[in-house]
């Protein structure tokens, strides 16, 4: 009896193992909680109807939570995540470590060479790809028509800061709870300084001269700092320095803004009259400049990245390659309609005419990515590779901890000079004690 | 507490006391409301109070996005096993410190206690190190045996107190009259010593549920509870407080209730030994 | 009365919980000791050369640090000193007779229940924002300029936040001390002709001595570590304005990845927290045996 029991029970179990084996491989994938990848996670289905084999898990987090989560799995080889989103600053750092798993051999049919070159360009190493993109953003200036009109203005394709800030100025009504212009504020490496930085490149500022020697004492800082506050304090919203890209594109979207200068991918969230109450009323031009020949405009990518510790490379091959395929894009606008398509990553998505017409934005994203130079990004010659960062490992902290430094500038509490001398010490320190300078 | 006062001092303190009351209770009340409105309504300016279109909407995507039940049940079994676990574990040391108190007892204990003083921040990347050699990483067990080392200590101390108010001349007396210890135990001590028991279960639970930085740190997917469910909705792109409210709602209405139900219970042994 | 027999037993019931918090303490204790002596960056792997001291040096003279170090004083202080008081009042209140006492207790004991991460985000959004958050409305309702409070008054604003979460539990042993005092003592003081202020004083207040001690003890522990807060509301600042300790080597160990200087500082951290101990410890040992 008992023994006829435990045969039973064993006989279970091991059909339960050997279903457990045949049934699934499960690959656990981390990504932001951007509305993008939340999509993606719906359309989770279609990838697993093409492939039965493989069970998905999503952790979804927000973006700081997202990326300190994964780099504390890579670094300490934790084996927690099969597939990473991770951004164009990670990528090269990473792959120089051997962290990731170079995207060769991926699944048939997957054109690799249809991604927009300056988006691969800061994903590869050596002539490998080691992420490739999900979406990818430049950053452009949104402004409101109407208002613009109401204020007798016409804003060209091109501005210049000056031309910015007379619009901005024209356009406040802080009566009517509408602010001229919103911009970054949250301290942060990739908040306020991403705006901050591909601003200063427009200056003809620079973060390190080519003895990595910080230049936060130069005049060009100064000016960009000093006009940065100008903007916020006469014509941005109260509490600018803890609004980041979420918070502002809330701003928008409720109509308090007449401009917002930020990531070209908003251009579909703030187009949209589901979310967005001037979805058509928005207008497009490209990042502002000083004359100097940069303009104030960024490069980013959010891509998919699979970690050399993962026992799962094929299963997480196939996510990548589903995820950033032109099937996907056209999954999405099946779905979704054309306008909420990932953009900034493939030439073909440019050259289709059922996207061009239902994207306004489309024509001025690729112009704004088209035009940004990670590896010349600023106006005097750099060490370092990056619009709107430096691609070192250190750079993590100290962006933060500048961008700490111009957030209370922003707040009142401190002022342009105080702010750029603690930048200039802080950096200098960190800089010393890297190595970097003797 | 029975005193007489007059009428109108009764319908005062009722009066300041509901006003004080509902104030710090608002924040509450304000996100459960906002949770049933849609996010347009959510920001509406002057804000809507009740009149508006009641909806489940953000309630099913925020269940259709990241599969509430599991983060619930992960929770559920993380906060009731660490504490379980440590309670085990606290209740014979407590038992021994409030009844064979030594010269070292009250050094031992304030050791424990400041053991928790240990900043997480500081002791996460060793502690991950170690949980990845082992395979603990993303384990409802690994979870549990940090929160009941955590917690451990408060447990320890909390009961202790408790049983150092149990008289032991009840002990003698009952010895006298030839109970065994077993007897002594079950029907002279344990009776005594459940309110306690239970009250100190019952705040761990809710410290253990609440707590967000190992919780976070330490799971993936499969252990991950409510904290790091709660992490994928802060600040979201576009407009986002009325899914935020939804699933805030969501990860605080269990232990809200539980705590609710057995408030008696919590207050009751929740004295740290400070009432005499 | 115990015997050498009982006197064994104890130590064996003892040392379970004992052992584990010495493994709990000492391994990882020992690991960030380690690592605090070696240059350590998770994103720069490589041979992690030992550096002696270097690590400490840069910990305590980062600017950062001495701000660090008073706005957790402050924190404690300022979350300690409202909840009591508070609490106090809270406490007197709720013990005189009304109508509703059960409900209005389950109102004032709710916040306890509540995650700090949600209780960070519902009050930084929905109330503190400047532009949408309910105290905006408030204030253009009273033809106020709304108040920034995250940017304006970064720590107060999270003291207050802390403080919304920690003020039942307060409240809660505080009203149960109350429920326990003689009140033939009050109502003879009361015939003696004490005025109610006296009575409070000198009756009511040593009472409470226990209890608040309890309180004092116990919230400290958790507030020395208040992070979850911070992290969803200010990120610490802006500048350094609502940086604590906790805060800081959490931006040294998992923003920069620099573990040699994040495990430094939490040395430094556990050795700050152990002084707060022991001044905690003579306090309450006097306040407890008595």
């Amino acid at each position: 009896m008992t023994l006829n029991t435990r045969a039973r029970l064993l006989a279970c179990a091991a059909s339960a193992l050997v279903a457990t084996g045949a049934t699934a491989e499960t690959i656990t994938i981390a990504t932001v909680n951007n509305g993008d990848m939340i999509r993606m996670q719906g359309l989770t289905d279609d990838f697993t109807a093409q492939h039965p084999d493989i069970d998905i898990e999503w952790v979804t987090l927000e973006e700081n939570v997202l990326r300190q989560r994964v780099t504390q799995d890579i670094a300490t080889n934790g084996g927690q995540f099969d597939v990473m989103t991770i951004g164009t600053y990670e990528v090269p750092i990473w792959a120089g470590q051997d962290w990731l798993v170079p995207l060769t051999d991926m699944p048939e049919g997957y054109d690799a060479d249809d991604i927009l070159p300056a988006i691969a360009g800061g994903l590869t190493t050596d002539g490998t790809l080691y992420a490739a993109p999900f979406y990818g953003e430049s950053s452009m200036v949104m402004y409101r028509k109407d208002l613009m009109e109401a204020a007798g203005m016409e804003m060209p394709e091109a501005p210049t800061w000056d031309e910015i800030r007379a619009a901005a100025e024209a356009m406040t009504d802080e009566e009517a709870g509408i602010y001229g212009i919103c911009l970054r504020g949250k301290a942060g490496w990739g908040e306020n300084m991403a705006f901050l930085t591909a601003m200063s490149n427009s200056y003809g500022a620079r973060w390190f001269d080519m003895d990595w020697n910080p230049q936060f004492d130069s005049a060009e800082w100064k000016a960009t700092l000093t006009d940065y506050l100008d903007l916020m304090n006469n014509y941005g919203p109260p509490g600018a320095s803890s609004n980041g890209f979420n918070e502002n594109l809330a701003l928008f979207q409720q109509g308090k803004c007449g401009m917002w200068i930020d990531a070209t991918v908003a251009a579909s969230f703030v187009t949209n009259a589901d979310e967005s109450t001037v979805a058509d009323q928005v207008g497009f031009a490209l990042a502002p400049d000083k004359g100097l020949g940069k303009r104030g405009n960024w490069l980013w990518a959010w891509n998919l990245a699979i970690p050399a510790g993962t026992e799962k490379v094929d299963a997480a091959k196939a996510f990548v390659a589903w995820a950033t395929s032109k099937d996907y894009t056209a999954l999405v606008a099946e779905n979704e309609g054309w306008a909420n398509v990932p953009p900034g990553t493939r030439t073909s998505l440019y050259e289709n005419q059922e996207y061009l017409d239902a994207a306004p934005f489309a024509q001025m994203t690729l112009e704004s990515i088209q035009a940004a130079d990670p590896q010349n990004p600023t106006v005097d010659e750099v060490p370092y590779v990056g619009v709107q960062f430096v691609a070192i490992p250190e750079f993590q902290g100290i962006g933060t901890a500048v961008g700490q430094q111009f957030s209370a500038a922003l707040a009142g509490q401190i002022d342009v000079d105080q702010a750029l001398d603690n930048a200039q010490k802080l950096t200098e320190r960190e800089m010393k004690r890297s190595g970097y300078i003797k | 507490m029975s005193r007489a006062v007059t009428p109108q001092r009764k319908a005062f303190n009722t009066a300041l006391a509901w006003l004080i009351g509902l104030l710090i209770f608002f924040p509450i009340l304000w996100t459960v409301l906002t949770s049933f409105k849609t996010e347009a309504q959510a920001i509406a300016d002057p804000p809507i109070w009740f009149n508006f279109n009641w909806t489940l909407e953000n309630y099913f995507t925020v269940q259709e996005r990241s599969n509430y039940f599991r983060h619930f049940w992960n929770s559920v079994v993380i906060s009731v096993g660490s504490t379980v676990i440590g309670v085990a574990i606290a209740v014979p040391a407590a038992w021994a410190m409030a009844f064979v108190p030594g010269k070292q007892t009250k050094n031992l204990l304030m050791w424990m206690l400041s053991t928790k003083m240990l900043p997480p921040v500081g002791v996460l990347v060793p502690i991950y190190l170690i949980f990845r050699s082992v395979g603990l990483l993303d384990t409802k067990l690994g979870l549990v045996i940090v929160l009941t080392l955590i917690n451990l200590p408060i447990i320890v101390w909390m009961l202790y107190t408790y049983f150092r108010e149990i008289p032991v001349d009840i002990l003698e007396a009952a010895r006298m009259d030839g109970a065994s210890l077993r007897n002594e135990v079950i029907y002279v001590l344990l009776p005594m010593a459940v309110p306690g028991i239970a009250s100190t279960l019952l705040l761990n639970i809710i410290l253990a549920w609440n707590e967000a930085f190992w919780t976070l740190n330490l799971t993936a997917a499969k252990a991950a509870p409510l904290t790091a469910f709660i992490a994928s909705y802060s600040s979201p792109e576009g407009l986002f407080y009325a899914k935020l409210s939804a699933a805030s709602t969501m990860a605080i209405a269990p232990i809200l209730i539980m705590g609710w139900f057995s408030q008696k219970q919590l207050v009751r042994g929740l004295t740290f030994g400070a009432v005499k | 009365m115990a015997t050498q027999h009982s006197r064994t037993a104890a130590r064996l019931m003892i040392s379970p919980s004992v052992l584990l918090l010495l493994c709990w303490m000492i391994v990882p204790l020992a690991m960030t000791v380690y690592f605090s002596t070696l240059r350590y960056n998770l994103l720069m792997p490589g041979s992690n050369p030992f550096v002696g001291w270097e690590n400490y040096q840069y910990f305590l003279t980062d600017p950062a640090f001495l701000t660090a170090l008073v706005n957790t004083l402050l924190l404690v202080g300022g979350v300690l000193i409202i909840t009591v008081i508070g609490g106090i009042l809270l406490g007197m209140l709720l013990d005189q007779p009304m109508w509703g006492q059960g409900i209005v207790r389950i109102l004032v004991i709710a916040p306890f229940f509540v995650m700090p991460t949600v209780s960070a985000l519902v009050w930084k959004n929905m109330f503190m924002n400047p532009v949408n958050g309910l105290f905006a409305y408030l204030a253009e309702f009273l033809g106020l300029q709304p108040f920034d409070f995250l940017s304006q008054a970064p720590l107060l604003s999270i003291i207050g936040i802390v403080s919304w979460q920690w003020l039942p539990f307060a409240t809660l042993i505080l009203l149960t001390a109350m429920q326990s005092l003689d009140q033939e003592q009050l109502e003879a003081a009361e015939m003696d002709g004490a005025g109610a202020f006296s009575r409070f004083i000198y009756i009511v207040l040593p009472h409470l001595s226990r209890a608040v001690t309890v309180v004092i003890l116990i919230q400290t522990i958790f507030l020395l570590s208040v992070f979850a807060e911070i992290l969803v509301t200010t990120n610490g600042g802006p500048g350094n304005a609502s940086t604590n300790l906790t805060y800081l080597v959490y931006a040294e160990s998992l923003l920069r990845f620099d573990v040699g200087t994040g495990s430094a500082g939490g040395v430094v951290a556990i050795v700050l927290a152990n002084i707060v101990a022991i001044f905690l410890m003579r306090m309450i040992g006097k306040n407890l045996d008595a």
